[in-house]
């Protein structure tokens, strides 16, 4: 019968001791690491909230860009194209001013950019749009009706802050009526 | 003569920048602004009564989305205006507008490109029969009552606040992309340049600071509609509280989304 | 035009993808998680075959299977690490699990297995870790020292109180697989979203394949390192491995099919979507990889290697052949399943397409790597615990 240095159950004994250190650990690393918030109002960190609601805004509104720009905001505003918004052309405010500062301009859509841009919403062929909402043309018979040329930009004869401003302009200098659409 | 009169606003509008950056409005912008975030001093509040209020939950208001397809045109502002508000990584939406092509057989045909975010330049031409109907729908994050997202959520970064909007902690998220597989909507996607998932959150945080989400505050034929329901006076009130036809999308998931859109169809999904 | 016909054409032209759902979230990594510890799940399976129901003839296997199967544990979170997006947060699984979350279980569960594991392998190798401490020296000694806990007492009462310990985790070891991986099987059947995962029978489907991939990876392990290292082959073991692994093939692959079948027999509107899924792009991953030739072929064979007598040198080479044949089979199972689940789109309109890449942080290099560690950690194991019963050492055999 040979001598052994351990008792029977030693080793057991000490596997019992690492498994339950292990888990005094496990419990204290949680209790250090754990976030203060985590479990105030729920499963989850509970400043998060502020985080979220802190996030910087970079869109404005029509409103924030028009008080620095009048002009335009006279002529948007009386126009059909109120409802559009100035980001959606130009540009989050954000990438434009800064701490009250202009920190860049933001891009003026030019040339073929802008039909594309017009397309966007009233391009007769998409057919998807309904009809009593906004006003539908198809290209070219648009121009071709209007007898101007076909590589005409919108823009040459819509305003397009306010469309129909140089239309009623030109129609009471000239003197037109409403003849056809 | 149009030019001459083009010619003369552009002028004026410069002066009057010049006029305007060198004094008045600069002196009174010097508050708390976060960088590249824009300052709201002077712009009116458009949800009245969120300002100064930083309570963590929202609770004199209960706030509605609603999407009316039979108003959208397709012309992919809301699209544009979330890309800048949140600049979101190509590839990746946050919302998007599908196009639905339904032709005299039956057949439905969707589209997306691009999430919409180009604009419907072109129609589709690979639809062999007479097309009997088309509109647009815009897509969101649903706000379910029941997320899928928060119940599977590992490690609780995406969560509901109480006042039903379910948000995602950046800095606990670990992107393990099994809220992407539950969103029954797709809405979800690990975000690449902060590998976490990402999300429409309706934007919360203009909300609380009294704006409209940026997709509803662009949208130009008031096809996407934010209001509260406590007030019997506002539109989103009146559209859940009157006969119209209202739905929400995949309602047999048993998700309940907050999103409702008037005029729905059956071919949504 | 027929009905068919038309159909054809919308769903060919529909082929509509949810924008987010182009991009596959779940790469290959995610597809080797399940395979790795379906195969861990299915090795421990083997040994308590021995160790609590003492089918006798898999004792000379019943050690390896274990030591087996802890080389692979050690890296079933590898790929997982690998694939989330902030591996340096992964322990939050652990610190604030969410109680109704699939996934969040895996930490506690994986955990919990892998003690039971460590602690089955350290007292079944005790005796024998007693005695080799006795011969080694420097590095080795003190690892022995370290393994044994500092005890070297091997009296007859101390070995029977080992015995009753390893019986006690033999038997919560077996529910403690199959939860591991009947849980896997649930982390993809409880996503609602997906009709292809969304079914009660992934569970079963997933433990059934665990099953059959342990005991494929055992078979054909045993007889290439035994062969390579020329020692004695005992066919009695290997036939009866081969029995088990046709039995659980059987299973596998009948509810692997049955699934699908009731999925097109009740032709729901998702059978549309899965239907345009199956026979489109995972045709070739499915129908002529997994289906006809990993597992037609394994499943005729196994029949025959176990029904027929047939001699020893021909049930050895077809045996781990066709082991072989069955961890692709399983391999090709997890890519349809994880992978496949993925490429259609919860429009349900449209399938998206996955190539992996051979050098990207998930790609298939990486892939490789992964399957490679838990081979070398096994090697490195053989060091240590010595696989075979035949390599014990003198003292073992006469305290015996």
């Amino acid at each position: 019968m040979p001598e052994y240095k351990s008792k029977p159950y030693s080793h057991v004994v000490r596997i019992l001791l690492i498994l339950i250190t292990v888990g005094v650990v496990g419990v204290a690393v949680r209790a250090m690491v754990l976030p203060k918030s985590f479990g105030q109002y729920g499963h989850y960190r509970g400043t998060a909230i502020e985080d979220e609601m802190n996030r910087p805004i970079r869109n404005g509104t029509n409103a924030s860009c028009l008080a620095c720009h009048p002009y335009i905001r006279e002529m948007h505003m009386e126009g059909v194209h109120k409802t559009v918004s100035c980001e959606f052309c130009h540009g989050p405010v954000a990438d434009h001013v800064k701490d009250g500062k202009v920190i860049a301009g933001l891009p003026k859509k030019q040339g073929k950019e802008i039909k594309r841009l017009c397309l966007r919403c009233h391009n007769q062929i998409i057919r998807a749009r309904p009809k009593e909402s906004i006003k539908m043309i198809s290209m070219p018979q648009h121009l071709e009706q209007k007898h101007v040329r076909v590589d005409h930009n919108c823009n040459q004869c819509h305003n397009v802050h306010a469309p129909l401003m140089w239309v009623k302009e030109a129609r009471a200098i000239v003197g037109v009526g409403e003849d056809n659409r | 003569m149009i030019r001459a009169i083009e010619k003369e606003i552009s002028q004026d509008r410069r002066a009057f920048i010049k006029k305007v950056l060198g004094g008045t409005i600069a002196g009174s912008l010097l508050l708390v602004i976060p960088a590249g975030a824009v300052d709201l001093t002077g712009i009116p509040e458009q949800i009245p009564g969120m300002r100064g209020d930083t309570a963590p939950f929202i609770t004199k208001k209960k706030f509605a989305f609603i999407v009316d397809i039979t108003r959208c045109i397709g012309c992919g502002s809301c699209c544009v205006a979330d890309k800048n508000e949140y600049k979101v990584p190509d590839g990746m939406y946050r919302t998007w507008v599908e196009r639905y092509v339904i032709d005299d057989e039956d057949n439905v045909y969707v589209d997306s490109p691009n999430g919409g975010l180009d604009g419907y330049q072109e129609p589709r031409e690979d639809i062999p029969h007479p097309t009997r109907d088309t509109f647009f729908v815009p897509k969101l994050c649903n706000m379910c009552e029941h997320p899928s997202c928060v119940q599977v959520c590992p490690v609780g970064a995406t969560y509901q606040t109480e006042d039903g909007f379910v948000l995602v902690d950046s800095k606990r998220c670990v992107a393990c992309g099994y809220c992407v597989q539950a969103c029954p909507y797709s809405v979800r996607f690990i975000n690449p340049e902060t590998k976490t998932a990402d999300k429409c959150t309706w934007c919360y945080h203009r909300v609380r600071k009294g704006l409209l989400p940026a997709c509803v505050n662009v949208c130009p034929v008031q096809a996407r509609k934010f209001g509260d329901l406590n007030d019997k006076d506002s539109e989103v009130y009146n559209i859940l509280h009157q006969p119209h036809v209202v739905s929400v999308l995949k309602p047999g998931m048993g998700n309940k989304p907050a999103l409702h859109y008037v005029g729905l169809r059956r071919e949504v999904v | 035009m027929s009905p068919e016909h038309g159909v054809a054409a919308a769903t060919a032209l529909t082929n509509y993808v949810f924008p987010n759902d182009i991009h596959v979230h779940w790469s290959l990594m995610i597809v080797l998680y399940p395979y790795i510890t379906g195969i861990v799940a299915g090795a421990f399976i083997v040994s308590s075959l021995y160790h609590v129901f003492h089918i006798e003839s898999l004792k000379p296997v019943s050690r390896y299977a274990l030591v087996f199967a802890l080389a692979f544990v050690a890296f079933a979170t590898a790929p997982l690490l690998n694939h989330l997006g902030h591996p340096e947060r992964a322990m939050s699984m652990m610190l604030t699990p969410n109680p109704t979350s699939a996934m969040a279980g895996f930490g506690y569960i994986y955990s919990a297995y892998s003690i039971v594991l460590i602690l089955e392998i350290l007292f079944i190798y005790r005796p024998t870790l007693v005695a080799l401490k006795q011969t080694a020296t420097g590095f080795k000694r003190k690892l022995y020292g370290m393994l044994t806990l500092g005890s070297d007492n091997v009296s007859e009462k101390s070995l029977a109180l080992d015995h009753k310990i390893i019986a006690f985790l033999a038997a919560i070891g077996i529910p403690m697989a199959c939860t591991l991986h009947g849980y896997v099987g649930f982390i993809f059947g409880g996503v609602k979203a997906n009709p292809m995962w969304a079914t009660p029978l992934m569970p079963v489907i997933f433990l059934l394949s665990a099953s059959v991939s342990g005991i494929a990876g055992i078979i054909f392990s045993y007889v290439l390192i035994k062969t390579f290292t020329g020692r004695f082959i005992d066919m009695d073991c290997v036939r009866t491995l081969i029995k088990f692994l046709w039995g659980c093939f059987i299973l596998d692959f009948v509810f692997e099919m049955l699934e699908l079948f009731s999925h097109a027999y009740m032709a729901t509107h998702h059978w549309e979507a899965l239907r345009d899924l199956y026979f489109g792009p995972l045709y070739s991953t499915f129908w002529i990889a997994q289906v006809g030739v990993f597992s037609v072929i394994p499943f005729v064979a196994l029949g025959i290697l176990s029904l027929v007598k047939l001699p020893d040198g021909v049930v050895k080479f077809f045996g781990s052949l066709i082991s072989l044949m069955i961890l692709v089979q399983v391999l090709l199972m997890r890519w349809n399943v994880v992978i496949g689940g993925q490429l259609m789109s919860k429009s349900e309109r449209g399938h998206t397409v996955f190539r992996p890449e051979w050098f990207e942080k998930e790609g298939i290099m990486v892939s490789i790597v992964i399957m490679l560690l838990p081979i070398i950690f096994l090697y490195i194991l053989s060091k240590v615990f010595p696989f075979w019963l035949d390599d014990e050492p003198a003292v073992e055999k006469q305290s015996a």
